[in-house]
């Protein structure tokens, strides 16, 4: 079972965490990460998608496999608890009471159905401190729209403000918004919450509705809008006020792997340094470059000209070399690079590799913070499916093994 | 009055634009945050979009949006009364947020502003670094921008198009996963100080923060030794990608089991409109229902299209683009059809959900001095907490705004002192 000790910021917290997939558990995660002790709740009949997500230890199978979703659950306990059943409800309040924290990115819709919105959670625990994370927030016209990561990029703004201006939206390629942003305010509501709750014994509800949550990310962008009637739109890998700003090819490397490096240049000094490091070049010696109203005005011309230097060079080597030089680059890093060659994360151990029952030694995110007095730690791998039913049916919600097995029979445990 | 949730808690904020969003995240929940800028201010005040388009350091529509409720100091570090103002004012603060580069750490260091002495003399306080790679490690001393950190954290090489260069993710991200990093950190380490009395040193990398939204790529390479690559705007059955409309795209989701209704909605809908062809016979109606873009997703994979999922895919483009992006997003979702748009700041500006649900705010931004203030619609908090909501109190500040107030009102330096401080340019 998870450890508890003084030396963590969240001894003592507890989670009922009814979220899946992306944006509720990583939330948790971060909860669990800094000492609270996280209940997973799920259930056969409504398995967390990313169980069976991709991507799987090959040769495993079943529902412990994934690296999608163990990732995002380290050190939690796992209770399972099937919400359809007759008698889940108690069970569910009988959570929620021993708790200080309700999790949910479930929409609305479900959240009434099982009868655990703020106002009945507060009937059996008046100071819960309840995180809502509905796509579009708990009303309102699009209240029951559906969605996650994928869907939140365009309808936020994120699809139609990346990529370049002649050609379509790309997107970002991930489930961007479920990973950083969603899950990162929603911790940030409940450690404000939590502090509310210590100086007035007052708990309360929070709602995050995840279009506000992305959207309120974009706020200079909105504003040229509001404020300036300026629409904006896609601007490639170009500033409004670096250059040259952007990502260029680089020498494949062996395997005939494409490498890129990003350089972004805020000051004649540094660009004084690249040149020093591109002497001899065309790049080098074009007049037009030399000051930064010359390079915005040339950028078409600085970009084809940089990229040609860059083309014969090894990109991470350029990187070093530039950062020597005191200019902002690096690598465009792929997961190889990252998790294999990444020397400074591997000195600083960002990433954990933890021994699961059934996946083995496997990687999992480094806390999203560092802090040096009471550090973040992953003390254990997820939890296998349902492994905790028993300890915390017990231990937390007070049941004895008689009532167990009449609630497992029942399929209320399943 | 209702009561905030950073009630009495004091912030100092030395950030660059790399930590402006942490500062105004505990501003908003309602900490003091004074904004402790160098002489002549923050030199990214001067930072695009402007109001009405007029470049300046008091017209920053980017300042403006991430400075709400700070107020502003200025004191130069660089002076020995600087300093000592300094000194005075940490001595009442609760938490220091800062972004300072290696270099300028290091010279600081060198100065005595040293986080690690402010520690030893104030055991309660909790500073917050904000840096591009960490503290310590090999790149410790590298420099970080948004587009480098992007770079570096795994996430610009999955953005993009296949055939073209890694892309950038809009809108600084980097600087705002830092920020949201470094909040959290802020906030778990004054609870704990709260608690315990103990604080401590809270460190954001930029680079780390924002890695674990490479989503499973590392994870992959992890399990299976795959590196998965740019896929662009297409996915890899018909009905799932970003499709034109009669005004512009959206991105539709259909066919990925357990979220939302099946592709046999999709034709229904289809069908009510006379669109779907072929697709209304049982045969292909089955095949498409049956096809789910989960199995077809694995990188291993080399998925050749059956030609049914041509014809769709034709079938499909048509219908899309027969209506308005508004339009299929609506009526798409009410079927429980996995639809966004592609929504631009206007669309959003425009959203009758946000409205309905008074997202956005009014507030009279104070701008040039003896020029009328600029009337924002400024977009709205990430969360809202019952009980202790979020709200906009005041405007970002101008460049040393509240000077007398802090120095002479509230920590008690005669303001013949001030006088003095300012001839020399200490503040």
């Amino acid at each position: 079972m998870t450890t508890h000790d003084a030396t963590r910021p969240l001894n003592g917290i507890r989670v009922a965490d009814f979220s899946w997939f992306g944006a509720g558990p990583i939330a948790g995660r971060t909860l669990a990460d800094f000492g609270a002790d996280v209940i997973r709740v799920e259930s056969e009949a409504r398995v967390d998608g990313l169980r069976r997500g991709e991507p799987q230890k090959p040769g495993v199978g079943g529902y412990n496999a994934s690296s999608f979703f163990n990732n995002f659950n380290a050190a939690k306990r796992s209770l399972l608890l099937n919400m359809s059943t007759e008698g889940a409800r108690d069970v569910a309040l009988r959570l929620v009471e021993r708790s200080d924290i309700f999790l949910s990115n479930l929409t609305p819709r479900v959240i009434e159905r099982w009868g655990l919105t703020y106002e009945q959670l507060c009937e059996v625990k008046p100071d819960i401190i309840a995180a809502y994370q509905p796509m579009q927030g708990l009303w309102g016209p699009h209240r029951d729209f559906l969605g996650f990561g994928a869907v939140l990029t365009p309808t936020t703004g994120l699809s139609h403000l990346t990529g370049d201006p002649e050609r379509r939206p790309v997107g970002v390629g991930t489930n961007y918004p479920d990973y950083a942003i969603n899950p990162g305010h929603t911790v940030i509501a409940i450690l404000a919450a939590l502090r509310h709750r210590r100086r007035t014994g007052q708990g309360q509800q929070i709602e995050l509705a995840q279009v506000e949550s992305v959207a309120a990310t974009m706020g200079p962008l909105l504003l040229d809008y509001t404020a300036n009637g300026v629409n904006q739109t896609r601007q490639g890998n170009r500033s409004s006020w670096m250059c040259p700003h952007g990502i260029y090819r680089c020498l494949d490397d062996q395997a005939g792997r494409e490498r890129w490096i990003a350089i972004a240049i805020g000051s004649d000094a540094q660009w004084e340094s690249l040149r020093a490091l591109a002497e001899g070049s065309d790049l080098a010696m074009d007049e037009r470059f030399g000051t930064m109203l010359g390079r915005r005005r040339n950028e078409d011309a600085l970009n084809a000209s940089l990229s040609a230097w860059t083309a014969s060079l090894d990109a991470a080597a350029l990187a070093e070399s530039l950062q020597s030089a005191g200019v902002p680059a690096s690598l465009v890093q792929d997961a190889e690079d990252i998790v294999d060659h990444d020397e400074h994360l591997a000195e600083r151990g960002h990433y954990r590799y933890l021994d699961h029952p059934e996946t083995g030694r496997s990687l999992y995110d480094g806390p999203t913070v560092q802090l040096h007095g009471t550090p973040g730690r992953l003390d254990a791998p997820a939890p296998l499916f349902g492994q905790h039913t028993l300890e915390v049916a017990t231990e937390v919600l007070g049941y004895s093994e008689s009532e167990v097995a009449e609630l497992t029979a029942a399929g209320v445990f399943s | 009055m209702v009561p905030t949730a950073l009630d009495g808690v004091r912030v100092l904020d030395l950030t660059s634009e790399m930590g402006w969003y942490a500062g105004k995240l505990l501003a908003d929940l309602g900490a003091d945050v004074i904004k402790v800028e160098p002489f002549g201010g923050d030199p990214a005040r001067g930072r695009a979009p402007f109001w009405r388009g007029i470049p300046g350091r008091e017209t920053s529509l980017r300042f403006w949006y991430f400075n709400t409720n700070k107020r502003s100091v200025t004191v130069d570090l660089q002076q020995y009364d600087g300093r000592w103002l300094f000194q005075q004012l940490v001595a009442t603060a609760d938490i220091v947020l800062e972004s300072w580069t290696a270099e300028e750490r290091a010279e600081l260091i060198d100065l005595g502003v040293d986080p690690d002495e402010f520690l030893r003399e104030q055991p309660s306080l909790v500073w917050t670094s904000i840096t591009g790679f960490g503290l310590d490690g090999p790149r410790a001393g590298w420099t970080v921008t948004d587009i480098v950190a992007q770079a570096a954290a795994g996430i610009a090489h999955l953005a993009g198009y296949p055939d073209g260069s890694p892309m950038r993710i809009a809108g600084n991200q980097a600087y705002i996963v830092a920020g949201i990093s470094a909040a959290q950190g802020a906030l778990l380490a004054l609870l704990q100080a709260e608690a315990s009395g103990d604080g401590q040193r809270v460190e954001t990398s930029v680079q780390e923060a924002l890695s674990i939204c490479q989503d499973t790529s590392h994870l992959f390479w992890d399990f299976q030794r795959i590196s998965r690559q740019r896929i662009g705007e297409q996915l890899r059955m018909p009905g799932a990608g970003t499709y034109e409309t009669a005004d512009g795209y959206i991105y539709s989701l259909v066919g990925l089991s357990g979220f939302g209704a099946p592709w046999s909605t999709l034709i229904d809908w289809m069908e009510s409109e006379g669109a779907a062809g072929e697709l209304a016979e049982p045969q292909h109606r089955e095949a498409m229902a049956a096809t789910d873009l989960r199995s077809l997703r694995n990188p291993r994979i080399n998925f050749e299209w059956p030609p049914i999922f041509h014809r769709a895919q034709e079938l499909l483009v048509d219908f899309y683009r027969s209506k308005t992006s508004l339009e299929c997003y609506e009526q798409g979702q009410s079927r429980r059809l996995l639809i966004g748009m592609v929504a631009s700041p206007q669309d959003l500006a425009e959203s009758a959900h946000l409205s309905e649900r008074q997202w956005w705010l009014e507030l009279d931004q104070p701008t040039t001095l003896g020029q009328p203030d600029a009337a924002l619609t400024l977009p709205g908090p990430p969360y809202r907490l019952s009980a202790t909501p979020t709200e906009i109190r005041r405007p970002a500040p101008r460049i040393g705004e509240h000077n007398q107030e802090v120095w002479v009102d509230e920590l008690g330096i005669p303001a013949e002192d001030l006088i003095a401080f300012a001839g020399e340019r200490a503040i």
